[in-house]
């Protein structure tokens, strides 16, 4: 029987601890498992229950896969006490993903808060795989304080000795404290002086993830630079059960989230009511 | 479509054929309400196919409202395979199974992803269906240009008259069924179709009747776009108790949560019928809530009969059975909404739209 509702076993092979808060899960499952970036998957927890993740690793890498998820409730709690050689469960990829062929020699902003970060990083990840496709990429991210910033080693460090020739980097955390040299202020500060990295912000794309008020405020920002709403890209966040459009929680107007997003464009969203809510 | 005729007498040796090879269900008086039970020798003289419809939705049969879907990392979960029939039941019951069809079979809700456990529940199924005679207060298919009897989606359709049923044949399955016991069929003349289509258009009537002060210029289709706003809403859910029985009871109702239960080392995952009405529907991490407000899900219920299943699969996912009305304990009629919801915006109403 071809069950749908069926998880594949899968390993855990090392658990990273990123922030209080933030735990990175590199897992194996038992079967071949391939997604793309923007995609996402649903991981049971044995016996506690099942949420929606977004793998936060390469999709060029077929060996492992890794989601990175915050602690906020029942089964993230659960998880987070789990540890290397565990077993959990994951069913998917489903939903879309980021038309990344669409977005060739163009010049790409990322904007990303908190654990918004984890589909931002797979993306991050599959773009610089390709670099010379595309003609600019600035890279955007918010976190509460110095200590929430997740893929710290890479962000601050690594990915800027790595790609700072073809990448910009505006890191910035809305509390500093006596370690923090970078900038202070909300994430949409990142967003003054665009014009500075982006020749031509009509041009370009933004993809965007992060709490709903961010992102809200995000987009709205990013309009009011001038990108057009069919640039603008959202992963939303709805509840979900199924993943696989069938059980109805992640209803959003005409559309299932788990079906024909996470990713929107805002062009597609904007004559919802309450979207943001 | 082929068309017999089966006389009174017939119809009960056909039932006793039926129940000694299948499992057989079919409406039965409880109380206020008929309600689909398995039937017996010994309650198979109660049987009530010419009325209306029962409360109990027939999705029941088909999304059981709890029901193992997983076991642990084991793909050995066996279906059932037993036939069935299912006898009585009505128009509108029909129409509510191309809703859920579309979700779990169909292509435009997750094609991959069939849901095996409807199917093989649908493919183990007979449904004989029948006309509806007696539509009661709360029945309004006709403002949804349905008709109180079924045009299509059955195996066998009973039109109810004085000496016995017209029977329709609507599928292979039905034509089998009639052959194992042919005998008990005769051929229709047209003096039984005249009596049929008589019949038909009575209770027809009735219905234009009870719903003539309901009935709006517009469908409702068109009168919930843009009204997300409208005070109507509130209006009508301030006697709304939150209990999430419109729902349960609703037969295109079929939203459902993913549930997971600890067993030893072990896990089963069980699928319960949810409710959209309920606070916890779409709440998400960390409380936040894009339907907070009780007035907001009341109106996603109607949203999502009438603007998300059209935008989808271009049909209504309501079919005017009236059970919601009926179970109601804040008495709220989806009629009265749609006529505030009309009334608002100057569209004339019952008999000035005459
Ligand atoms: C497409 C998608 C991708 C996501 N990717 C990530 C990620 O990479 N990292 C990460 O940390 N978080 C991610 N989330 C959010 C994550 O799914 C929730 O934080 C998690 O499900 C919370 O579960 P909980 O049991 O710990 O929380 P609780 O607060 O105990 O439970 C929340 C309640 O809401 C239900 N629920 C259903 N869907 C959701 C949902 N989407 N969010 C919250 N509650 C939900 C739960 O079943 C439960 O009833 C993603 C969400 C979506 C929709
Ligand atoms: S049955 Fe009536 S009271 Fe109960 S949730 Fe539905 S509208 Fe509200
Ligand atoms: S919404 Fe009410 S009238 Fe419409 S199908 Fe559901 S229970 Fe029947
Ligand atoms: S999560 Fe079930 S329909 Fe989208």
């Amino acid at each position: 029987m071809n069950n749908p509702y069926q998880p594949i076993k899968t390993k855990i092979l090392k658990v990273i601890t990123e922030t209080p808060q933030i735990k990175t899960f590199v897992l194996k499952p038992e079967n071949h498992f391939k997604f793309e970036a923007g995609q996402f998957i649903q991981l049971t927890v044995p016996g506690v229950g099942e949420g929606p993740f977004t793998p936060s690793s390469s999709p060029y890498d077929l060996e492992k896969i890794e989601v990175t998820i915050m602690r906020v409730g029942k089964v993230t709690s659960a998880l987070h006490k789990m540890k290397e050689d565990d077993v959990v469960g994951i069913r998917g990829p489903y939903g879309n993903r980021y038309p990344v062929e669409k977005w060739k020699n163009k010049e790409i902003l990322i904007v990303g808060g908190g654990v918004g970060f984890a589909p931002l990083r797979s993306l991050f990840l599959s773009l610089t795989h390709n670099i010379k496709d595309y003609k600019k990429i600035v890279f955007c991210y918010g976190a509460k304080t110095p200590q929430d910033i997740v893929y710290k080693e890479a962000v601050l460090d690594r990915w800027q000795r790595e790609f700072g020739k073809n990448v910009s980097f505006r890191i910035t955390v809305d509390r500093g404290d006596e370690t923090w040299k970078g900038k202070v202020g909300l994430v949409t500060t990142t967003l003054d002086n665009l014009d500075e990295e982006i020749s031509s912000i009509p041009e370009s794309v933004s993809v965007v993830c992060g709490p709903p008020v961010m992102m809200k405020f995000t987009t709205l920002k990013l309009l009011d630079v001038g990108y057009k709403p069919e640039n603008i890209y959202l992963s939303m966040e709805k509840n979900m059960s199924c993943g696989i459009g069938k059980c109805g929680h992640c209803q959003l107007g005409k559309f299932l989230v788990c079906r024909d997003g996470p990713v929107f464009t805002y062009d597609q969203l904007k004559d919802i009511p309450a979207i943001w809510d | 479509m082929k068309e017999l005729f089966l006389s009174k007498d017939n119809y009960q040796r056909f039932l006793e054929k039926i129940l000694s090879k299948f499992s057989l269900y079919a409406p039965l008086q409880k109380g206020d309400f008929l309600f689909y039970q398995k039937v017996s020798k010994e309650n198979i003289s109660d049987i009530i196919i010419d009325t209306k419809r029962a409360i109990h939705p027939l999705k029941s049969f088909f999304i059981p409202a709890r029901r193992k879907v997983s076991e642990y990392f084991n793909s050995s979960l066996t279906l059932d395979q037993k036939e069935r029939v299912i006898l009585g039941a009505k128009a509108c019951d029909l129409n509510a199974l191309k809703i859920s069809d579309s979700v779990y079979t169909g292509e435009k809700f997750g094609a991959e992803y069939k849901d095996p456990f409807y199917i093989s529940a649908r493919e183990r199924t007979i449904l004989i269906s029948s006309d509806c005679m007696a539509p009661d207060e709360n029945c309004f298919c006709n403002l949804l240009g349905s008709k109180p009897f079924p045009e299509e989606g059955f195996d066998l359709n009973l039109s109810s008259l004085e000496e016995g049923f017209v029977v329709q044949v609507g599928s292979e399955k039905g034509e089998k069924l009639i052959k194992e016991c042919e005998s008990l069929f005769s051929s229709v003349d047209q003096d039984m179709i005249k009596k049929r289509e008589k019949r038909r258009e009575k209770a027809f009537k009735l219905l234009e009747k009870t719903n003539r002060e309901f009935k709006t210029a517009v469908s409702y289709r068109e009168l919930v776009k843009n009204s997300y706003d409208s005070p109507v809403w509130k209006e009508h859910s301030e006697s709304c108790v939150d209990c999430g029985g419109c729902n349960q009871i609703c037969p295109t109702c079929r939203c459902f949560l993913l549930s997971d239960k600890k067993v030893g080392e072990k896990y089963e995952r069980y699928y319960l019928w949810d409710a959209c009405l309920l606070t916890g529907f779409s709440r998400v991490a960390g409380g936040a809530n894009p339907r907070k407000m009780l007035s907001q899900r009341f109106a996603n219920r109607l949203f999502c009969k009438f603007y998300f299943f059209p935008e989808n699969i271009s049909i209504d996912a309501c079919t005017g059975c009236g059970r919601c009305i009926a179970v109601c304990i804040g008495k709220i009629d989806m009629r009265k909404v749609f006529r505030d919801l009309a009334v608002e915006r100057k569209i004339p109403v019952g008999l000035e739209n005459e």
